[in-house]
């Protein structure tokens, strides 16, 4: 179309979600947080090459609620994605394009991330 | 650069309210996008108090009582009224359809009717395709044949390879799935979108055609293929069942698996 000044029709703004478009830009948002996640690993290690006062300092931060806060939440988010993925690589294998399938995979996926992070803090705290 | 929110000229006003005037109970309200090429001016959502009381189950019926009754000026794409054609989708109820199908009876609360997203809106519901059907005409949807005895003989095809066409030649083209896609609302131009894609698979898959090879070559590419990220917008939204996802996936694994 030539004329500029026709209007664009609304198109996020309207649009319903579904759990599969959810899902979709969720499984993007983390990965971006993941990154986050590996830089925080990365200066786990390197406080701890620093020796002992830089080490404890970030268990201090770790430790506190905040810490604790994310650290629960790049669990989540690793759980998230791995499980994602492997829904993405089933995708890729021409398995699951049923609607059906599809957002019981997606279910799944939301349930077994939480699950999965809420074992890995047992087992870590060794409750389990 | 991809733009999530809307523009100035294309920023949404309220409308007119118009108010019934039979003294039915049976009322719902319906908000319809609207915008006047003719006047300069913003688009707008008018509402109409729609009497249900002498009126058919389809939300394409409450927009002809709306054109025949309330407003004739109301513009909006329709032929069949029996979802073969294709011509009357739009967004309804924030999902894209073909209005001839969905039954306003499923819609609880107001009704709220768009042009399909993302696309120049012409007048009120009719939005400019253009760009998806210069698409179709790039993936050549027609049969090629190279040799020259297929093309004075018959071509046969075996049930089991006539089988592999279902769920692909019923697609009417309405460009429900491919308006609803985010990939195809911020990569349109060069991302061929799902309604295009499973319209290549049709051909790809069609055991008659002999340039498979070239066809695969024309759709491997970054942009107009692999710009799907399995949203599944497309699959919800289609008004014959068809799975458009599902379609370009099957390309992907051909891709990838030679």
């Amino acid at each position: 179309m030539k004329d500029n000044q026709n209007p664009l029709s609304p198109h996020l703004q309207i649009y319903r979600w579904h759990i599969s478009s959810l899902l979709s830009i969720t499984h993007r948002i983390v990965g971006v947080i993941n990154l986050l996640a590996l830089i925080l690993i990365f200066f786990w290690l390197i406080s701890l090459s620093f020796g002992k006062g830089s080490y404890e300092s970030f268990l201090l931060v770790i430790n506190s609620f905040l810490g604790k806060f994310i650290l629960v939440g790049f669990t989540w988010s690793m759980s998230f994605h791995l499980l994602s993925g492997i829904r993405h690589l089933a995708w890729d294998l021409g398995y699951g394009f049923e609607i059906k399938t599809a957002n019981i995979s997606g279910i799944i996926v939301i349930i077994f991330s939480l699950v999965f992070t809420v074992i890995f803090w047992l087992f870590g705290r060794g409750l389990i | 650069m991809i733009r999530f929110n809307l523009s100035e000229n294309s920023k949404i006003l309220k409308g007119d309210y118009f108010k019934d005037n039979t003294g039915s109970k049976n009322i719902k309200k319906v908000n319809i996008y609207r915008w006047n090429p003719d006047k300069n001016e913003n688009p707008k959502i008018d509402t109409f108090e729609v009497d249900l009381t002498n009126c058919g189950n389809k939300v394409l019926d409450i927009l002809n009582k709306i054109k025949n009754e309330i407003d004739p000026s109301l513009t909006y794409r329709r032929s069949c009224a029996h979802g073969v054609c294709g011509s009357c989708a739009m967004n309804v109820d924030g999902v894209n359809t073909l209005s001839c199908m969905k039954s306003h009876k499923d819609i609880n609360g107001d009704i709220n009717i768009y042009p399909l997203p993302h696309l120049k809106v012409i007048k009120d519901l009719v939005a400019d395709l253009s760009t998806l059907y210069r698409q179709y005409e790039s993936i050549e949807p027609w049969l090629k044949t190279k040799e020259q005895k297929s093309k004075t003989i018959e071509i046969h095809q075996s049930k089991e390879n006539r089988k592999k066409l279902d769920g692909l030649y019923e697609c009417i083209m309405c460009a429900c799935c491919s308006t609803s896609c985010p990939s195809y609302w911020w990569n349109g131009e060069k991302y061929l979108g799902p309604a295009v894609l499973l319209q290549a698979y049709r051909w790809i898959i069609d055991s008659r055609d002999e340039e498979r090879k070239e066809r695969l070559k024309i759709v491997a590419d970054k942009l107009k293929l692999y710009r799907c990220h399995t949203i599944m917008n497309c699959t919800n939204s289609c008004p014959k069942g068809l799975n458009p996802a599902k379609a370009i996936g099957s390309i992907k694994k051909m891709l990838a698996t030679g």
